[in-house]
């Protein structure tokens, strides 16, 4: 964008005013990208749940309903903003304000599509996870300030939930950290080209003879010492797709559903129990952008699970249409985007589908997945993903002469890798649900057995 | 997904004492089967619902929705919000009489009318001036609907009543006022049960409102062009007071044409009066006796009553005469059947006309003479009665004598003259003159107001009667 600018008014005005100006262009559209999203979100998570329960949910504002969050933001903006004399001022209306603007800094490292990229950040996912931590500070002032005990019990419960399902989280991405050497988001969608299970490992033989639309310079994993190849690239090689980011995803998923509050989680706001949480003394505008807030974490955690594991902006063609060249490059961005979104939107639509199915879960299970089950997964994950590692991309010399893989070429390297990381994790899952299985019947009444 | 219901009941007895375990032959689920279950669940329901409706209680998925102002539920026939007043479509004719039942039984009170008078007497008309039902405050009971003896309010099935208008909830007769055939559309079945009853007495109604009274107010300039296009294509009709006036007269005279020549009748004018149809009928059957009469003798007279629209007894008693002077072989029958003058519950007169029809109809003989005395202008003409009945005995107990001469012979109760001097009167000195000279015959006691004679006369009969059974006993012995 920078450069844009600099090209077409380059001489008209200093260079720090192109910069900023740059910058607040791309953050206005980043900004209006999203509540774009979390406007298409609010009506399709009524309209689809509505489907789910058999019903139809809002068609009457729009064609197909589709203006009903405009009608609900006219709604939003007059009603009356009502503070309650005995809150804390001060902290009741900065709350909401704490709570937004930390997921709004989230959507600033993310790749919307390839080159559009607003910051390159080296330590993106670290940014990520402590900004979105933030988030919680202004939960817990809703509660405090509101001087409410339900808005109280929420926001505890909230932090609560917060701080205990950041850990699974940041386990699951640190499996990103390890397969990826470093924690920039940017470089995540270009390790993921390749095909499926078996990555960018599939090498052109004669590099004359393989088309540049079915194959791509990979300049394979960094860190690594391996030179630039050819490789087959249907833009699949989606972590995903292997077992270590198989598991990593799931367990990064639900901790994400977790922290976006999201139904089997929804318990900071347990509408039947404690009103609306810390929402409770909240009204007109700031309910809303409380409510803002929430559906664009939700919409920055998808960003960041399709990003971490599913590929990113990556997707069939979107290689091959960039080696074309010319103007051809701006349509395989515009394609990746579409991919990255339509990953989002596919994630986003599994959020309403568990949301439309599963009850909420109780504050102790809720605590007992997190603890028992999340983080001791995504702890053995980290040693598949480093497993995986070394075994495609150390060389003997760095496994000290115990294993040599130098003979194999990079497909069998993989498929090895692929085998030792699947017999771990479906191990290690495999024992740690069976010690978490709830007792069975002879054990219970074995339990029950009450001494004569 | 479709789980085994066959259920296993055992009993068990366990640590906690005895349990009844319910065996549901559900396989032990494995880890995350049941989370998937349900997600399996929920996305049949998600893909039914895109494309297809809900449309019988046995399928499980598809939308439920009934988008309201679009689409509509259809209202069983029993469905009851508001009441509405029936009218006829033909005629306009409401079917409400304001026999203030409705208004009565309301439990929150809320209906309301006034009964229509005739304009020329001033005198109520079966028939409603002004109906009010006060929506607002309606419970929708439907009490109103059950007890109305007319048929002519009901429960409608429109609900949509909601206004701006403070007090645009009363609703007056006009807008109460629904066709027939729109309450048949919405309850068919319903209306077919109670159409013929309700119809007829619609018909009876009809007859006595005069003018356009009665007919609802949004008919009001049809039914007048109607009737002036029928009145143009036939101006003979004349209107409805007048006919019946012309109606007597007829009567009559086809009466006495009969008497005379024992001819024919003539054909009963049809004309579209509400006339007295009794006094018309009994004086057409009267005539139609006196057709099949041999003799010449024979009279009938059947006069119409004088001004009472539902002279019931009269015209029953008319009846039965005629049919008894049917059986009768003999041509000196005499049937008189005179209607009490202006007692529209004469029972006495009813009671005794038709015992001295029964008696009649057993004597063999020709020479039975049987007349009613109608009380005249005494509706509880105790003595009348009692005469009527003892002459009907001794009839009894000479029919009883077979061989004598046996006589029932009852006096002549003339009606009483009209005051128009109607031609009934004079009729009836030849039903006197006609008797057999061997029975003994009462002076008739005519044109004398009080009772009194009647009743003597009646005695007198009677005891000639008995003697006349004495006497025919004595002979056989």
């Amino acid at each position: 964008m920078t450069d844009i600018l600099r090209s077409w008014i380059g001489g008209a005005l200093p260079d720090w005013l192109i910069v900023l100006i740059a910058y607040l262009l791309v953050t206005i559209i980043v900004l209006f990208y999203a509540v774009g999203n979390f406007i298409l979100m609010v009506w399709a998570e009524r309209r689809v749940v509505a489907r789910m329960q058999d019903r139809l949910g809002p068609n009457r504002v729009g064609p197909a309903g589709l203006l009903q969050p405009i009608a609900d933001a006219v709604k939003m903006f007059t009603k009356e903003d009502i503070v309650p004399r005995s809150a804390d001022r001060w902290v009741h209306l900065l709350a909401p304000i704490v709570s937004l603007a930390p997921v709004a800094m989230m959507l600033a490292v993310v790749p919307w599509g390839r080159g559009w990229e607003p910051i390159d950040l080296h330590v993106a996912l670290l940014y990520i996870v402590a900004v979105s931590a933030v988030s919680g500070v202004g939960l817990m002032m809703a509660g405090w300030g509101s001087n409410n005990k339900f808005a109280l019990l929420g926001a505890m419960r909230a932090v609560a939930q917060l701080v205990s399902y950041e850990i699974p989280a940041v386990t699951a991405l640190l499996t990103v950290v390890v397969l990826a050497g470093g924690m920039s988001l940017l470089g995540l969608p270009y390790l993921q080209a390749g095909v499926p299970l078996m990555g960018a490992t599939i090498l052109c033989g004669d590099p004359a003879g393989c088309s540049p639309l079915l194959y791509t310079t990979i300049t394979s994993f960094p860190g690594s010492a391996n030179e630039p190849v050819q490789a087959l690239d249907l833009g699949l090689g989606w972590w995903v797709f292997t077992p270590v980011g198989l598991l990593g995803f799931i367990v990064f998923f639900i901790a994400a559903l977790a922290e976006g509050e999201r139904t089997p989680f929804d318990i900071p706001e347990a509408d039947s129990e404690i009103v609306a949480g810390y929402m409770t003394e909240y009204s007109g505008m700031k309910f809303a952008t409380f409510y803002i807030a929430q559906y664009i974490l939700n919409f920055a955690l998808s960003a960041l699970a399709a990003t971490a594991f599913l590929g990113g902006w990556q997707g069939p063609g979107v290689a091959a249409l960039a080696n074309m060249g010319g103007p051809w490059v701006h349509v395989a961005a515009a394609l990746s985007g579409f991919y990255l979104l339509a990953k989002i939107w596919i994630l986003f639509f599994v959020m309403i589908w568990l949301r439309g199915a599963f009850p909420r879960l109780r504050v102790d299970q809720l605590m007992d997945f997190a603890w028992k089950l999340l983080l001791p997964l995504a702890l053995v994950n980290i040693v598949s993903a480093s497993l995986m590692v070394g075994l495609t991309q150390w060389t003997g010399a760095q496994w000290g002469g115990l294993i040599s893989l130098d003979g194999f070429a990079p497909w069998q390297r993989q498929l090895i890798a692929i085998l030792v990381t699947a017999i771990i994790n479906i191990a290690a899952t495999y024992w740690i649900l069976s010690i978490n299985q709830r007792p069975t019947q002879e054990e219970w009444d074995e339990e029950l057995v009450i001494a004569p | 997904m479709t789980t085994d219901i066959q259920t296993e009941t055992t009993e068990a007895q366990t640590t906690r004492g005895r349990v009844y375990v319910i065996d549901r032959s559900r396989p032990r689920l494995r880890v995350g089967q049941g989370l998937l279950t349900g997600l399996d669940v929920v996305f049949r329901h998600f893909r039914d619902a895109l494309t297809r409706k809900l449309e019988k209680p046995s399928q499980q998925t598809g939308v439920f929705t009934v988008q309201y102002p679009e689409e509509r539920l259809k209202l069983p026939e029993a469905f009851r919000n508001f009441p509405i007043l029936l009218y006829d479509d033909e005629t306009g004719q409401e079917l409400c009489t304001s026999c203030f039942q409705c208004q009565r039984i309301c439990p929150p009170q809320v209906i309301h009318m006034t009964q229509a008078r005739d304009p020329s007497t001033g005198k109520p008309v079966p028939a409603v001036a002004e109906f009010l039902i006060e929506y607002d405050a309606c419970m929708s009971c439907g009490l109103c609907a059950e007890v109305c003896p007319f048929d002519a309010i009901k429960m409608d099935h429109e609900f949509e009543y909601s206004t701006d208008v403070h007090g645009g909830l009363t609703i007056n007769k006009e807008a109460l006022n629904r066709p027939i055939s729109y309450y048949e559309k919405i309850a068919p079945t319903f209306w077919a049960e109670v159409k013929d009853s309700a119809m007829k007495k619609l018909q009876g109604n009809m007859k006595r409102r005069p003018e356009l009274i009665g007919v609802a107010p949004q008919m009001v300039e049809k039914i007048r062009a109607k009737r002036a296009e029928a009145a143009a294509t036939a101006p003979a009709t004349a209107d409805a007071a007048s006919a019946d006036k012309a109606a007597r007269p007829a009567a009559a005279a086809r009466a006495r044409s009969a008497e005379k020549t024992a001819e024919a009748a003539p054909e009963p004018a049809t004309d579209s009066a509400p006339a007295d149809k009794a006094a018309r009928l009994a004086a057409i059957r009267a005539a139609n006796v006196a057709k099949k009469t041999d003799e010449g003798a024979a009279e009938t007279v059947a006069p119409a009553g004088d001004s009472a629209p539902a002279d019931k007894a009269a015209r029953l008693a008319a009846i039965r005469a005629a049919n008894v002077a049917k059986k009768t072989d003999e041509g000196a029958a005499e049937t008189v059947a005179p209607a009490g003058d202006s007692a529209p519950a004469d029972k006495a007169a009813r009671l005794a006309a038709i015992r001295a029809a029964n008696v009649a109809k057993k004597t063999d003989e020709g020479a039975a003479e049987t007349v009613a005395p109608a009380g005249d202008s005494a509706p509880t003409d105790k003595a009348a009665r009692l005469a009527a009945i003892r002459a009907a005995n001794a009839a009894k107990k000479a029919a009883a004598n077979e061989g004598a001469p046996a006589a029932a012979s009852a006096d002549v109760a003339p009606a009483p003259s009209a005051p128009e001097g109607e031609p009934d009167v004079s009729s009836t000195p030849p039903a006197a003159e006609a008797a057999d000279p061997t029975i003994e015959v009462a002076p008739p006691t005519s044109s004398m107001p009080s009772d009194k004679a009647a009743r003597l006369a009646a005695i007198r009969t009677a005891n000639a009667a008995k003697k006349a059974a004495a006497q025919s006993d004595g002979s056989e012995e």
